[in-house]
C-alpha cells in the first residue's frame, strides 16, 4: 500500500526598507530514501528570479535564490508530491536483556561513530534538575525507555504557538512547560543524548489529517539509534512513532542544522515572513 | 674591539637565576654573538637612541600598527620593536625546522582522522570527550577531503628556551596565526637603521614567505584548475591583523577580499570585480570558522560569503587553513601532541612539549588547586594570551579566585610548570639602556601537496614589562629580527 501527498510550501517576506541584495536557501524539498519518493517538483518566486540545487553539509538538497534587484516584497512557492510506502514500526524484534542493551551504546567505537548526535548543543543543553524528571528504567530496552520518554516529553510540555521563539532555552521550556514541536523535538534529544543514545533532529512535514498536533508551517520530529535496527522515528509531540504521516526533509543536531529558510539581506530596518505548508494526501493501492 | 666604558652594554645587569641567549655555559659571550656585541658596544647610548628612534619611524612609514581588542580606547599602536636582533646558529635552527615540520604534519594527520575514520579516538589514544567537546570539532566537515588532503596550511608553532637550555614547544596555532609580517618588517627595519651588521653575518632572507606561501598554496588548487586565482580575505580594516592581510595579499601578488566582495553561484566562487565577475579557486582566509558563510554557520555573520561552504565541499574551492582546522589549536589536544606524533609518525617528538595538568582529570586536577603559586593556569580555548594566570605573580586573593574559576569549570583550564623563558638584552625606553627581557620564537610553517616550508626566522616576541613571561602583542610584547644564519 502507498500513499501520495501533494504538499504546498508558501513564504511571504515583506521589508520596510527596499532589499538591493540578497540570499535565501530553502531546506524544504522532501528527502529520497527508503519509503519516500519524490515523484514531482516545482518551485518559484513572486520576481521571478532563477534558483540553484545545492546540499547542505548533511547531505540534504538546498534551493538557493540569489536576488540581485530592488524590492520591498517577495513570495515564494514549492509543490512536491511525494509517493510514501507505508511500513509497521514495530517490524524488528526487541534484545532479550536490557542491561546488555544499553551497554552496548558504552562501547567506545560507538560512541566515536555517532559523536554529532551524542552532542549537547546550545538548543539541546539540559539542566540536570530538569531532566531528572525522567527515570530511565534499567530493566526495559533502550526502544522502550525511549517510547516512555516520548510520552514524557508530550505530557511534560502544552502545544502552544507563539509563545516561544528560536531562542527561548530548553530550560525556560521546561519551566513554563509550553512549546512547539521544535521545542518537543529538542528536549527528546536532549535527555536520550544525556543517556548516551544517539538521537537526530528531524525536520518535515506532517499529513495532519489524522488530527495531529502540528502547525501550519513545518513539522519536527526525531531519530533515535536502536542497536541492530537502525534509526526509528518518534514524535513526541504527538506520542507516536513516525509512520507514514511523516514526510522527512533533513536531519541535524538541532534546529539551527534544519531552519527550513535562511536569508541573508543587505538591507537596514524590520521584515517580517510568513509561513505556510499545506499537505493533502489520498491512499493509493 | 672590546666594549668601551658608558657604551650601550656597559651597565647591562645579568640575573644569574635567568637564562641569558648572549652567553654560553662558562659566561662568555657566545661565539655567534660576539662580533653584533663588538659592534653595538662600540656606540654610545645616545647614537643608539637617534637609531631607536628612526627604526620606529620606519614602522610608522610603512604603516605597520596593530589594535588592541577589549581596549576601549583603542587605537592603533606600533608593534615595539627592539634592534638587537636575536641570532639562532644553524645546528640549533635544524632542530626547530625539522620539529615544527614533524608537528605540522602530525596536526595534518590527526585532522584527517578525527574528520574520517577516527581511529585515533577510537583506540583511545586521545579521549573522545577532548574533541568532542570542542567548538572548533565541526560535523559539517565529516569526510570532506580537503583539496591535497591539507588541513593546517600554514602553522605558528611558539617555542621557547628553557632554563636547561633546551626548546619547548608552548603551542600550536593552527587557525588563523598572525604576525609573519612582522618578521618580515623587523627585517626592513633594521636593515634601514644598521645596515652595515648584515655585512658581518650570513643571514637567511625572510622575504620569501609570501612567494613560498603562494607557491605552496597552488599545490593544493582544486581539481581541473590549470593556474588558480588566489585571495586573501579579511574580515576587514577593524580587525588587529589587517595590516597584516593586507600586506600577505601584496606580496603575494593577488587581490585582497572582504565577504561581500566575493559571491557563490551553482557552487563556484565568483569575486566582483569592474570587469564583471572573476573565478576564485585558492581563498587564504583569516576568518573563523563560524564567520565564513552565514548560510551553514553562524547567520548574524555580515563578514562571511554566503554558500561559500558549499562549494568548498564540492571540492571547487581551496581554503587554508580548511574549516574545523581549530579542533587541533585546542590547549587541550596540545597536551596529546608527543602521542599523537608517536600515533601517525611513529617518531619520537623532536621538539619538547611542556608537561601538563589536565584539569578535567580528577587527581591532576586537586594537584593544580594545590600548587596554583608554582603554575601557570590557561583557559583551553582563548588565544593571545587572554586569561592567563602566573601562579607566582598572584597575590592570595587572586590564586582563591583563579582556584574557584577553576572549580567551577574544570573541563577549560589546563597548568603548566611556570617555564623560564631565556631573556636577550632588549633596549629599555624608561632606563635609556639595555636590560634581560623574556623572549619566545614563533615560527611559520607551511605545508603543501609533498612539500613543506618552514621560514628561516620566524618572530621573536618580548615580554618588554621586567619579569613578564607574557610576550603577546596585545598583552604590551614587542618583537626583534630573528637571524638564522647559514653556516
Amino acid at each position: 500500500m502507498s500513499l501520495e501527498y501533494r504538499i504546498a510550501y508558501k513564504a511571504e517576506n515583506q521589508y520596510e526598507h527596499p532589499v538591493k541584495e540578497a540570499r535565501w536557501q530553502f531546506l524544504i524539498c522532501p528527502h529520497e530514501e527508503e519509503g519516500q519518493k519524490v515523484t514531482s517538483f516545482s518551485f518559484g518566486n513572486s520576481l521571478n528570479f532563477p534558483y540553484e540545487v545545492s546540499t547542505n553539509a548533511y547531505g540534504f538538497t538546498t534551493m538557493r535564490i540569489l536576488a540581485k534587484a530592488e524590492f520591498k516584497h517577495i513570495s515564494f512557492e514549492a509543490d512536491f508530491n511525494v509517493l510514501k510506502t507505508a511500513a509497521s514500526p514495530f517490524d524488528f524484534d526487541l534484545p532479550l536483556d536490557p542491561v546488555e542493551d544499553l551497554q552496548r551504546y558504552q562501547n567506545l567505537h560507538f560512541r566515536v561513530e555517532f559523536e554529532p548526535f551524542l552532542r549537547r548543543t546550545q538548543l539541546t543543553t539540559l539542566l540536570e534538575q530538569h531532566s531528572k524528571f525522567f527515570e530511565y528504567r534499567k530493566e526495559k530496552t533502550v526502544f522502550e525507555n525511549l517510547v516512555d520518554l516520548n510520552r514524557w516529553v508530550f505530557e511534560k510540555i502544552f502545544y502552544t504557538p507563539g509563545v516561544t521563539h528560536v531562542n527561548t532555552t530548553l530550560d525556560e521550556i521546561v519551566e513554563n512547560r509550553h512549546g512547539v514541536c521544535q521545542d518537543f523535538a529538542h528536549l527528546f534529544a536532549a535527555v536520550a543524548r544525556q543517556f548516551g543514545i544517539p538521537c537526530r533532529y528531524v525536520s518535515g512535514y506532517l499529513h495532519q489529517g489524522n488530527g495531529y498536533f502540528g502547525d501550519s508551517q513545518m513539522h519536527a520530529w526525531n531519530e533515535a539509534f536502536i542497536q541492530d535496527v537502525g534509526w526509528i522515528g518518534f514524535d513526541p509531540t504527538n506520542n507516536i512513532l513516525t509512520g507514514e504521516n511523516h514526510i522527512k526533509v533533513a536531519h541535524g543536531k538541532d534546529y539551527a542544522d534544519c531552519a527550513p529558510l535562511k536569508g541573508i539581506l543587505y538591507s537596514k530596518g524590520e521584515n517580517t515572513t510568513n509561513h505556510s505548508v499545506q499537505v493533502h494526501g489520498q491512499q493509493q493501492q | 674591539m672590546a666594549a668601551k666604558d658608558h657604551t650601550i652594554f656597559s651597565s647591562y645587569q645579568r640575573d644569574p637565576a635567568l637564562f641569558d641567549e648572549l652567553y654560553d655555559e662558562k659566561g662568555e659571550v657566545k661565539n655567534i654573538y660576539k662580533t653584533l656585541f663588538d659592534l653595538y658596544g662600540s656606540h654610545s647610548i645616545e647614537d643608539y637612541m637617534r637609531l631607536n628612534e628612526k627604526a620606529k619611524s620606519s614602522f610608522f612609514n610603512q604603516g605597520i600598527t596593530f589594535q588592541v581588542y577589549g581596549d576601549k580606547d583603542s587605537q592603533e599602536k606600533i608593534f615595539p620593536f627592539d634592534l638587537f636582533p636575536r641570532i639562532i646558529d644553524p645546528a640549533e635552527w635544524e632542530v626547530i625546522e625539522k620539529g615544527a615540520i614533524q608537528r605540522s604534519r602530525a596536526l595534518n594527520l590527526f585532522l584527517w582522522d578525527i574528520y574520517h575514520d577516527k581511529k585515533i579516538l577510537k583506540q583511545g589514544v586521545v579521549p573522545l570527550e577532548l574533541v568532542s567537546s570542542s567548538e572548533n570539532y565541526l560535523h559539517q566537515m565529516m569526510d570532506v577531503d580537503p583539496p591535497g588532503g591539507i588541513y593546517n596550511h600554514i602553522s605558528g608553532t611558539d617555542i621557547i628556551k628553557h632554563n636547561d637550555g633546551k626548546y619547548y614547544v608552548l603551542e600550536d596555532n593552527i587557525r588563523c596565526p598572525s604576525g609573519v609580517s612582522y618578521v618580515i618588517s623587523n627585517r626592513t627595519a633594521l636593515k634601514r637603521a644598521l645596515f652595515g651588521v648584515f655585512n658581518h653575518y650570513q643571514a637567511y632572507t625572510v622575504t620569501n614567505y609570501a612567494e613560498n606561501l603562494l607557491e605552496l598554496l597552488e599545490t593544493v588548487k582544486p581539481k581541473g584548475v590549470d593556474s588558480p586565482n588566489t585571495v586573501v580575505i579579511t574580515p576587514g580594516m577593524y580587525n588587529s591583523a589587517f595590516y597584516e592581510h593586507s600586506y600577505l595579499a601584496k606580496t603575494m601578488g593577488v587581490e585582497l577580499v572582504e565577504g561581500r566582495d566575493l559571491y557563490v553561484e551553482n557552487d563556484f566562487v565568483y569575486m566582483r570585480t569592474i570587469k564583471g565577475p572573476e573565478k576564485v579557486d585558492i581563498i587564504y582566509r583569516r576568518i573563523d570558522d563560524q564567520f565564513m558563510d552565514p548560510l551553514e554557520f553562524r547567520s548574524d555573520s555580515a563578514l562571511g560569503v554566503p554558500g561559500l561552504f558549499s562549494a568548498y565541499k564540492k571540492g571547487n574551492v581551496t581554503l587554508a587553513n580548511a574549516p574545523g582546522t581549530g579542533v587541533a589549536d585546542d590547549k587541550a589536544v596540545y597536551t596529546y601532541m608527543p602521542e599523537i606524533i608517536k600515533y601517525y609518525l611513529d617518531e619520537e617528538p623532536i621538539l619538547n612539549n611542556v608537561h601538563t595538568y589536565h584539569c578535567s582529570r580528577k587527581e591532576e586536577l586537586a594537584y593544580v588547586l594545590e600548587h596554583i603559586p608554582e603554575l601557570v593556569v590557561k583557559p583551553v580555548d582563548e588565544a593571545g594570551g587572554y586569561g592567563i594566570s602566573i601562579g607566582n605573580k598572584l597575590t592570595k586573593e587572586e590564586i582563591e579566585k583563579v582556584k574557584k574559576q577553576i572549580a567551577e569549570n574544570p573541563r577549560k583550564y589546563v597548568a603548566q610548570p611556570i617555564m623560564s623563558l631565556s631573556v636577550h638584552p632588549t633596549y629599555i625606553d624608561e632606563t635609556n639602556s639595555f636590560e634581560q627581557r623574556h623572549v619566545d620564537l614563533r615560527t611559520f610553517t607551511i605545508l603543501g601537496k609533498d612539500r613543506e616550508f618552514v621560514l628561516k626566522g620566524g618572530l621573536t616576541r618580548v615580554a618588554l614589562r621586567r619579569g613578564n613571561l607574557v610576550v603577546n602583542s596585545s598583552q604590551g610584547g614587542g618583537s626583534k629580527d630573528t637571524w638564522v644564519l647559514k653556516h
